[in-house]
């Protein structure tokens, strides 16, 4: 029943060949993966405070910080960033500073050669900003849980794009599985010389989005059984409560400070 | 090619953010009466698609590995309305989660990633066809749609940024925000665009498109049908126009009049011409308040945090060294 | 020539594997049991050499594989090609345009000519029953009919080894019968099968050995398969029957 081939042993020696994309794109899918992860575990850290006053006070931070010329601003800015921060566990903190590390040293890495002929102001206070920046962005995600972030979010933008965005958020985890088995199975076989990379990639990728359309259909079938009629209910809100002050009062306090360093 | 924040000033942001809103404004409206309900989850799923498409590494010729946007092939698969929602999204949550491109630059990565790489590579994949039918036409207008969009998409970044050291700086004259000026960031941002992630955005498209034809061609001919129309040359007119607008928005902000713009390729920033120099560490910026109570407290509170995150991941490093001693 | 000691595994900080030793001879079939999430899958995959174990060392024929190892991509490819793996999910596995191509893809690698790769090809759809899928999509295939395609993609590669995971999991009893009757023939021919499965009636006479899993990643029985399949008290004292 079987062929002679299958009964023999295979003596096989395979041949170099440059397949790197395989693991570079299985390193960068798993590390997506396990952030993701992360954000599902990193709920447990819940702030009392309203989502919605958190995302406001976060983005008047990050506009302020943009705006601002003085350093005095700056420094008061990253004080309170970093005194707020160092409330946090210690995973958060590691977290926080895995993202905005790399990005500030990056932006040291462009700006260096401009300080040569005399910006050294910029230098630092750019890599600064950038570095406050995302610090502030980065607390915010890691110690809100998405739903209350999804909440914050419905005061900027239309609802069509917070139902997307919360589709996407859903299904870029099993996506993302799917991508790793998929090229994890590319890789068993890959076992010689590969030819046709492209079209081997492709055909992952390919087979990625046609599973994401069925999943789509699938999904919008089982929105329909569920009564979907095309509107979007808004969801309940959080309440603003005593615990906001906090937060309002800081607000104000860096909006006087913006105003009072860039009037000197 | 995403801006994270403070590389653009405030006032560029909000003129791309400006663009943007109308552009998304239109695209709701379209997915909402063009499009059946049946699309929404397919929009959120397609976003999902896009950001893990950035994810992967193209092989390409000599061993090397680029990365790709997948804007094109998601215009031609979703339609340009579509594909501009679901890019958007995955630029956000992108931002959000990975702080990969700034929150005040959303607009504009939103604008070179999101609508100028899914509508001009529509455009340019929709022209092409129609000019010259069959299959040839079609791989060929989806390779030069999507390799000449993503090089016009690094161009309009490398403009957004150059024009930063020319609008917008300090009494001193030194760049407040992105110091180098477009005859730098042009070559430093389109060169390798058109040499390495072109040509992956090109190979990538051609390749899972051929694929899903071949898998699946219902899924190519329910996709919207190519159309040429007006409102697609208004929008290419925009992508050329806005960077007018930003020279605009900048010179009603700073010192420059429009005779500037002329020496914008030309320019040599002031402390480059001189060479090396030890100027003060912060010209620009008042740094004077520092010395009073308000930047000892400063100093204290920031020394402060510094120490106790410092203790607490030392702390982390010795739980974690001794959950592996213990396993 | 498969040998496992003391290794440990975790996703994330999460244990799948805790502490497994195992030795598997050239030959054998080896049934795998134990709950959901035992970790029988994250096992098959370490002895794929797709994750290397976090503690502990896994030998291949002497040979520990450790991470700097696999890194080697000739070494990885040889152990690749050695012991196939059966996904559990074949959406997961299959990934060519058409069936043809799925089964031609590792052949044409291994650098055979023309000839003897459709000769395999040709072979594996006649062994799987599936040569009228040939020119199909793997996308638009069946349930039962993409795991054939799946198998028969792994053994074009002929590999020593056959890591299956759960490979009667969702087909139709027909199917099945069938599935039972390649692994069985495989083993026959000499051919090395470790296999993770819950579907002990259809898979009865297969194996010679059954090493049970518990919930805590653990092994916690290792004997004949008749032996632990008989007592069905112990089995459902690890909430596995």
């Amino acid at each position: 029943m079987l062929p002679q081939w299958l009964l023999r042993d295979e003596q096989y020696f395979p041949e170099r060949d440059r397949d790197i994309f395989i693991d570079r794109s299985i390193r960068t899918l798993l590390t997506l993966l396990s952030r993701l992860r992360q954000r599902e575990g990193g709920s447990e850290e819940k702030v009392r405070v309203n989502p919605g006053v958190r995302l406001g006070s976060t983005l008047l931070l990050i506009l302020l910080l943009s705006l601002s010329r003085d350093f005095l601003f700056v420094a008061y800015a990253g004080a309170l960033l970093l005194a707020i921060l160092s409330v946090y566990r210690a995973e958060l903190i590691l977290r926080v500073l895995k993202t905005s590390l790399p990005i500030a040293t990056f932006t040291l890495f462009v700006m260096l050669p401009s300080a040569l002929w005399g910006n050294t102001s910029g230098l630092i206070m750019i890599t600064l900003k950038v570095f406050f920046s995302v610090v502030a962005v980065k607390m915010f995600v890691s110690t809100a849980e998405w739903g209350s972030i999804l909440g914050g979010l419905r005061i900027f933008m239309p609802r069509l794009f917070i139902l997307v965005l919360d589709v996407t958020t859903r299904y870029l985890v099993l996506l993302g599985e799917l991508s790793v088995s998929l090229l994890v199975a590319l890789k068993l076989r890959s076992v010689g010389r590969n030819s046709r990379k492209q079209s081997s990639l492709a055909g992952v990728t390919g087979t990625l989005f046609l599973r994401s359309r069925q999943m789509a259909e699938e999904m919008y079938a089982a929105m329909e059984c569920r009564c979907f009629t095309g509107s979007y209910p808004r969801g309940s809100t959080a309440k603003i409560s005593a615990v906001d002050l906090v937060p309002l009062g800081v607000g104000a306090l860096t909006v006087a400070v913006f105003a009072w360093t860039g009037m000197r | 090619m995403h801006i994270p924040d403070n590389y653009l000033s405030p006032a560029t942001c909000a003129v791309m953010g400006a663009v943007m809103v109308p552009v998304w404004a239109v695209a709701v409206r379209k997915v909402r009466t063009e499009v059946s309900n049946a699309r929404v989850p397919l929009l959120g799923i397609g976003a999902a698609f896009s950001f893990l498409l950035m994810m992967f590494n193209v092989p390409l010729p000599g061993g090397t590995t680029g990365h790709a946007v997948g804007g094109t092939l998601l215009a031609v698969l979703l339609g340009p309305w579509s594909a501009c929602i679901s890019i958007s999204i995955a630029l956000l949550v992108q931002a959000l989660m990975f702080g990969d491109g700034g929150i005040l630059a959303f607009g504009a990565n939103c604008f070179n990633m999101a609508f100028v790489i899914p509508f001009l590579g529509y455009v340019l994949f929709s022209v092409i066809r129609d000019v010259s039918k069959g299959r040839r036409a079609e791989y060929a207008g989806l390779a030069a749609g999507s390799y000449i969009s993503i090089s016009v998409a690094a161009l309009c970044a490398a403009i957004e940024l150059g024009v930063q050291p020319l609008l917008f700086r300090g009494p001193s004259g030194l760049p407040l925000y992105f110091p180098w000026p477009i005859s730098v960031s042009i070559p430093a941002m389109v060169l390798p665009h058109l040499a390495v992630a072109g040509v992956a955005e090109a190979i990538f498209t051609v390749a899972i498109f051929t694929f899903i034809k071949r898998v699946s061609p219902g899924t190519i001919s329910a996709a919207p049908k190519p159309r040429f129309r007006g409102v697609y040359a208004l929008l290419v007119a925009l992508v050329c126009l806005s960077p007018l607008g930003l020279l605009a928005s900048g010179t009603a902000w700073g010192e420059w009049g429009i005779g500037e713009i002329g020496k914008m390729v030309g320019y040599v920033p002031e402390g480059m011409r001189r060479g090396f120099s030890f100027r003060a560490l912060f010209p620009d910026y008042a740094v004077t308040g520092m010395s009073g109570v308000i930047g000892y407290v400063i100093s204290a509170i920031t020394g402060a945090a510094v120490l106790v995150i410092t203790f607490k991941l030392i702390g982390l490093a010795r739980r974690e060294n001794r959950r592996k001693a213990l396993t | 020539m498969i040998v496992l000691r003391d290794v440990s595994y975790s996703y994330d900080g999460i244990p799948a594997l805790s502490r497994i030793s195992l030795s598997v001879a050239r030959g054998e079939s080896v049934a795998f049991i134990g709950p959901n999430g035992s970790g029988k899958s994250t096992l098959l995959k370490m002895i794929s050499g797709i994750i290397h174990p976090d503690d502990g060392s896994y030998i291949l024929d002497g040979e520990e594989i450790t991470r700097s190892r696999l890194s080697d991509a000739l070494f990885a490819r040889r152990v690749h090609q050695r012991i196939g793996l059966l996904f559990q999910n074949p959406d997961t596995q299959l990934f060519c345009p058409a069936v043809w191509e799925e089964i031609a893809f590792g052949p044409r690698q291994m650098g055979l000519d023309r000839d003897s790769v459709d000769a395999r090809v040709l072979d594996c759809l006649r062994l799987l029953g599936i040569e009228h899928l040939a020119r199909r999509a793997p996308h638009n295939l069946s349930e039962g009919e993409k795991r054939r395609v799946a198998l028969a993609s792994v053994l074009a590669l002929n590999p020593d080894v056959l890591a299956l995971d759960e490979p009667m999991n969702g087909l139709d009893p027909r199917t099945k019968r069938f599935m039972r009757d390649v692994i069985l023939s495989l083993i026959n021919a000499g051919k090395t099968i470790l296999c993770a499965t819950h579907d002990f009636p259809y898979v009865e006479g297969v194996f010679t050995r059954a090493v049970v899993i518990s919930g805590e990643h653990c092994v916690v029985r290792d004997d004949s398969y008749a032996a632990v399949i008989g007592g069905t008290a112990f089995l459902a004292s690890l909430n596995i029957v």
